[in-house]
Formats: C-alpha cells, structure tokens, sequence
C-alpha cells in the first residue's frame, strides 16, 4: 500500500467502516509509515474537533418564532389563538350586537302592549 | 413528551428514496401524533417541535452560514417555513430529516444571497467577546471554564469554522451533517439527495480539506 492509497482510507478506518482486510492493510502501512500515521493524527484530530463545534439555539429562539409567526399570520396561525382572538373584531362584535338586540327585544316585548283588546 | 417520543411503541413510516436503493424507516406514535397536531396548528406540539429540533437546526444553520445574527434569523426562518408547508408532509421520510432537508435549502440560498452581497469576510462572530460568549454557551459544557481555556476554545472554534468555510455549500454540508450534527450516511442521503457512495467519498474529500488547512493553520 502507497500513502495515496492509505490516506483514501482515512474516512473509512474512523467511522470503524473499513473491512477487515483493509484495516489490516492500511495498519501494517501505518506502523511502517510515520508520514502516514501522523496524517491520520491529524485528520482525527480535524474530524474530532467539528464534533466540538455543535451549538444551542439562543434563549428567545422560541419566542422570536411565535412572534414572527404571530405576526405574519396576523394571528391566525394557531388554532387556539385564532379561536379567541385572531378575528375579535368582526366574530365577538357581531355576537355581541345579537345578544344585545334579543335583550332589547325581549325587553320591549314584555314593556309593549299586546294590541289585543280582551272581547267585551 | 420527549419521554414519549423514546417510549411510544414505533410503527412504520414509510419508505424513502435513498441512493439508488429503496429504505424503510420507522415514525413513532408519537411524533406521528406530533405532526397531526402541528396540522391542526396546535400551539403546543409547535413549540414542542422548536423545542425538539430547535437545537440541530440552529447548530447546522451557524455552521453553515458562519455569522450567528444571520444564523438565528434564518434558522428562525427555517420553522417558520416548516409550519407554513406541514401540510404537505407526507410521512415519506422522517420529519427530522425533512426539517433538515428545509434548512439545508435555506442555507444555501442564503449562502448564495450572502456571496453576492458580501463586501468584507464577517465569518464567525468578529468580536472576541462574542466568540468568548458562544464558546461558554456550548451546550456541552455543563461548567465555567478559566478565562485562558474560554479564549483557548474560542480561538479553535473560530479556527474550525474558517475550515469550514473554506468548503463549497455541499462538501460543507456533507461535513456540518456527519461531523457536527453526527447523522447516519442514511439519514445524510434523505437531507441532501445524494447516494451513499457519493456521500462517504465527497466527505472525505472535504474532510482532507479541513485536515490540510488546519495543519498550515497550527504548524
């Protein structure tokens, strides 16, 4: 086996995905090889240190979401939200005008004389 | 519900396209209940969504971006299209790897965008104090390291990511999804539609790339 030949394996020989014969092969070249052998201390050291390199959302990424969410939906993306406030104006409004206009009515229908004259 | 997504018996999911072979893969109870209510746009399954996947999404967006301000507001952007389009998830691959599959997207027209508009190299956060800040927020670390071991981690991250960047968009992503986010080749194939093979030997490659400029970097 070449250096060229061995640094191909690289990949393969750290991810544990080489096959038996390979890895024997590409160990006896190592042993032999210091060239090699510190290219791969090298390249374990690379693939070792993107493993450090993960990174948590900040904290107000929940609720920057929700708001932009929020507000390009004009809050009618959530069911629950939509439900209780994402059309107040127009839905509680009009029920609103409703109950007030039967308890109007209701109350100028007892108030209101019936127009029916009991027969003499 | 986390504890629920472990436990909750798993059903199968479907198949998925990967390479030039056909792979089922399996979808819990769980999160398959998870994405019905995320259909009926539930709040809470959505910041159970954020929550789950919150992490990953903004870890491999500033990976592959490289400036943080950016990387928050598109990986903010990346869920807010996940919630726009959940509709037309079909289950065919799992929701992790579609969320990725969206961010990755994201990325890259937003390194195109950046590429255009760029005037000066802004990589990592240039402020020492930023990359001081980032390195003590890394989630693995649990405790608070000597001011020497903070800049001493923050310069090799910094350092790491100019390797990073010094890949084009795919060998960049390939490297952020295995080396960062440690996905399975599988899992690698349904993000960025690419073979197996194609996967490992493109890996390699920009991993090489890597070990190259960080060896001129520290010699």
């Amino acid at each position: 086996m070449d250096h060229h030949g061995a640094r191909e394996m690289f990949s393969s020989f750290v991810d544990g995905e080489l096959g038996e014969t390979s890895r024997r092969e590409l160990e006896q070249h190592l042993e032999a090889c210091i060239q090699c052998r510190t290219e791969l201390e090298e390249f374990r050291r690379a693939v070792g240190g993107l493993a450090r390199l993960k990174h948590a959302a900040p904290d107000s990424f929940l609720p920057k979401i929700q708001e932009q969410i929020f507000v390009r939906s004009r809050g009618r993306f959530f069911a629950g939200r939509w439900k209780l406030f994402g059309r107040i104006p127009f839905e509680w409004v009009s029920l609103a005008m409703i109950i007030a206009m039967l308890v109007y009515y209701i109350i100028r229908l007892r108030g209101a004389p019936t127009g029916v004259r009991p027969a003499l | 519900m986390e504890a629920t997504l472990g436990l909750a018996r798993r059903v199968r999911g479907g198949r998925v396209q990967f390479g030039s072979r056909r792979v089922s893969f399996e979808m819990s109870v769980a999160e398959r209940l998870l994405i019905a209510r995320l259909k009926e746009r539930d709040e809470q399954a959505f910041n159970e969504v954020v929550r789950i996947h919150g992490d990953k999404v903004f870890s491999l967006v500033y990976r592959m971006i490289g400036n943080r301000a950016e990387a928050e507001d598109l990986a903010q952007e990346v869920f807010v299209t996940v919630f726009k389009t959940v509709d037309g998830f079909r289950g065919e691959s799992k929701f992790s790897t579609w969320l990725l599959r969206i961010a990755a997207n994201h990325c890259k027209n937003r390194m195109k965008y950046l590429a255009r508009r760029r005037t000066d190299g802004g990589g990592l956060d240039d402020m020492p104090e930023g990359a001081m800040a980032d390195a003590g927020r890394a989630p693995m670390q649990s405790h608070i390291d000597a001011p020497d071991v903070l800049l001493e981690a923050a310069e090799l991250e910094r350092l790491m990511q100019r390797a990073i960047e010094t890949l084009d968009e795919e060998h960049r992503l390939l490297v952020v999804l295995r080396d960062v986010e440690e996905l399975s080749y599988e899992e690698i194939g349904e993000v960025s539609g690419l073979p197996e093979g194609t996967i490992k030997s493109r890996l390699h490659r920009a991993r090489m790339t890597i070990k190259e400029y960080l060896a001129r970097r520290t010699r």
